[in-house]
């Protein structure tokens, strides 16, 4: 599979994160053209770790979430749960010999709010170390 | 009696899985691991053969889901639940709302009308064409075997001008050129909604839709080119006085549009002549001067006023007012002047249901140009991202026309059987004579005004308990 960007990023993000709407995410798009793949879900226990190992497979060098802060959650325990989903697949990812960090998930913070933008941001520079993923580097 | 017109839908799936109005979120942790767990009993089977669309990350379960929400009741731990989903939450706008957006593609997948099940939870008013009620008073009679039943609804209308009366030349023959009339067999036309991430192939598509159905297309003057061969006689050139190049009009062009100005009245009058069976329309935006122009255009013998509400049906001049009003009171106007049969009244903005196209004729119009819904058939979210140069999140541009041609002929084919179903019901058995009957219809401003208008009001000098 033949990539022209350096690195692309699937991010998940639960609909109470700050400033996600859709006009939002629209504009973090335009900045980030095709680099950046967003998906709202109804609550960030949704994810499973198919959806992340999915992402890694067929267009992503690396899949994240960001959640709600702990304890804010709609349906009580959903970034919880997140949080051992996300553990879950960077223990399959170490096994099966890629670096765990590239899915990880972002946990927001009730005093210290961030938008989406913002977090989105922070993962890029966090991931711009990792360079491209190895599943679509052979060809 | 001409044989029934009838349109032949047949379904045709989407070409991508649509977003869902909700999810299903289902724990893992904490499961009892039940012998037969309330998953394997769903009688839909959607946890069977599950799947995701790893590009859009969607979920089968969820467009399989019929919301019998057995299994979230069914849960011993209670670990599944169901909830909207964001995505579908951000489709469209206020007015391209999700649940219209949804009707449609249902409509343009199956050719089926929607049903909403028992029971109606909505409001009963709200504003637009949400405000007017249609008279259902006739539903047994003329739907006793069915909207194709044997009695004969015809939703036939004529375009063009008519004469007010009858005239003779010297040897007693009819005198002609008076009349000019081209007859539709529905009272829905085409027209390329203002944004879309269309290409040649869409306009193919939908200048084929328009052609099977006999009806007409509207489309900008640059577009022409990419219409099939010989279907000129189906398309409507909307014709820009700033563009150059070749003339879009042909001698098979049955109708042309142009832009109103001061001296259209005249240049209409020229292409007439020159072109003996062409009928020109003039597009006028709906604002407070509307009424004027259109009784000024009426009297100059034009053929088709296009009265042109934006993109949500509301006036163009900014005065709030909402294309149900604009013409009930540009048909009134021409009623007043004695002209309103000499005339063809069309209108367009906002026609998003195929409920707005009877409604739109009770208050006065001929028949309706419908843009937006013929994009939405092809599955558009109204996400405008092609407006802002982002790709088109359903490829709209690399459908193929027999597609976009068979799912407009769907959607089109629904709202033709709910027009039939509305006018069986109301006892109008010819769409001509539904125009401009608003005994047909309770308009709930004037209800309002009549019930509660006297009441709440304080008068002057009187205190209130
Ligand atoms: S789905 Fe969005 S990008 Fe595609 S045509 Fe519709 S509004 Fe434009």
């Amino acid at each position: 599979m033949y990539r022209e960007q350096q690195i692309t990023l699937g991010l998940f993000y639960c609909q109470n994160v700050p400033e996600s709407r859709e006009e939002n995410r629209q504009a973090l798009e335009e900045e980030f053209g095709k680099s950046l793949r967003l998906f709202p879900i109804p609550c960030s226990g949704r994810l499973e770790p198919v959806h992340l190992l999915k992402a890694l497979e067929r267009f992503a060098d690396a899949a994240f979430i960001i959640t709600c802060p702990v304890g804010a959650c709609r349906y009580f325990e959903g970034n919880h749960r997140a949080k051992k989903r996300v553990e879950r697949t960077r223990k399959i990812l170490s096994d099966i010999g890629m670096e765990p960090e590239r899915v990880g998930i972002a946990i927001g913070s009730k005093e210290a709010p961030k938008t989406l933008a913002q977090q989105a941001r922070e993962i890029f520079r966090e991931i711009s170390l990792l360079g491209p993923s190895p599943v679509f580097g052979q060809e | 009696m001409p044989s029934k017109y009838a349109i032949h839908t047949l379904a045709v799936p989407h070409r991508f899985k649509s977003v869902s109005r909700s999810g299903i979120i289902a724990w893992e942790e904490g499961c009892l691991k039940c012998a037969v767990c309330v998953k394997k009993r769903c009688v839909y089977g959607v946890y069977d053969n599950r799947d995701l669309d790893p590009m859009q990350m969607i979920d089968s379960i969820d467009n399989q889901c019929m919301n019998c929400l057995r299994c979230i009741q069914g849960c011993p731990k209670e670990l599944i639940h169901k909830s909207l989903n964001p995505e579908y939450k951000a489709l469209g706008d206020s007015y391209w709302a999700p649940d219209i957006i949804a009707k449609l593609w249902y409509q343009a997948e199956t050719g089926k009308i929607p049903v909403s099940g028992a029971g109606y939870p909505g409001p009963f008013s709200g504003p637009g064409f949400d405000s007017m009620w249609t008279d259902m008073s006739e539903i047994v009679r003329p739907t006793r075997d069915g909207i194709h039943g044997r009695e004969y609804i015809s939703t036939a209308i004529d375009l063009g001008r008519t004469t007010r009366h009858i005239s003779f030349d010297e040897e007693k023959g009819l005198e002609s050129g008076s009349a000019r009339i081209l007859d539709i067999p529905l009272p829905i036309i085409l027209r390329t909604p203002t944004f879309g991430a269309i290409s040649k192939d869409t306009i193919n598509g939908w200048t084929r839709a328009a052609k099977g159905l006999g009806t007409l297309m509207a489309l900008p003057q640059k577009m022409i080119s990419s219409t099939p061969e010989g279907s000129a006689p189906w398309v409507i050139p909307m014709i820009s006085p700033e563009e150059s190049g070749a003339p879009a009009i042909t001698e098979e062009t049955r109708v042309a549009e142009v832009p109103w100005n001061e001296e259209v009245s005249g240049l209409v009058g020229e292409m007439e002549d020159r072109y003996p069976s062409l009928l020109m329309s003039v597009r006028l935006p709906m604002d407070h001067r509307a009424e004027e122009r259109a009784l000024v255009l009426a009297e100059d013998g034009v053929s088709i006023i296009h009265m042109e509400a934006a993109w949500n049906g509301v006036s163009m001049g900014g005065d709030g007012g909402f294309l149900k009003d604009g013409i009930r009171s540009v048909h009134l106007r021409l009623v007043e002047a004695g002209i309103r049969d000499e005339i063809t009244l069309l209108s367009s903005g906002g026609i998003a249901m195929a409920e707005h196209v009877p409604k739109a004729i009770i208050c006065g119009a001929d028949g309706v140009f419908v843009d937006f819904p013929i994009l939405i058939a092809l599955e558009c979210r109204m996400c405008r991202r092609c407006t802002k140069g982002l790709s088109c999140p359903v490829e709209i541009q690399g459908a193929s026309p027999s597609w976009v041609a068979s799912r407009v002929r769907n959607l089109v084919g629904a709202w033709h059987n709910q027009l039939l179903e509305v006018m069986g019901a109301m006892g109008i058995r010819d769409a001509r004579r539904l125009r401009g009957e608003v005994g047909r219809a309770i308009f709930f401003e004037e209800l309002d005004r009549a019930t509660f208008g006297s009441m709440g009001q304080v008068e002057e000098g009187c205190e209130l308990e």
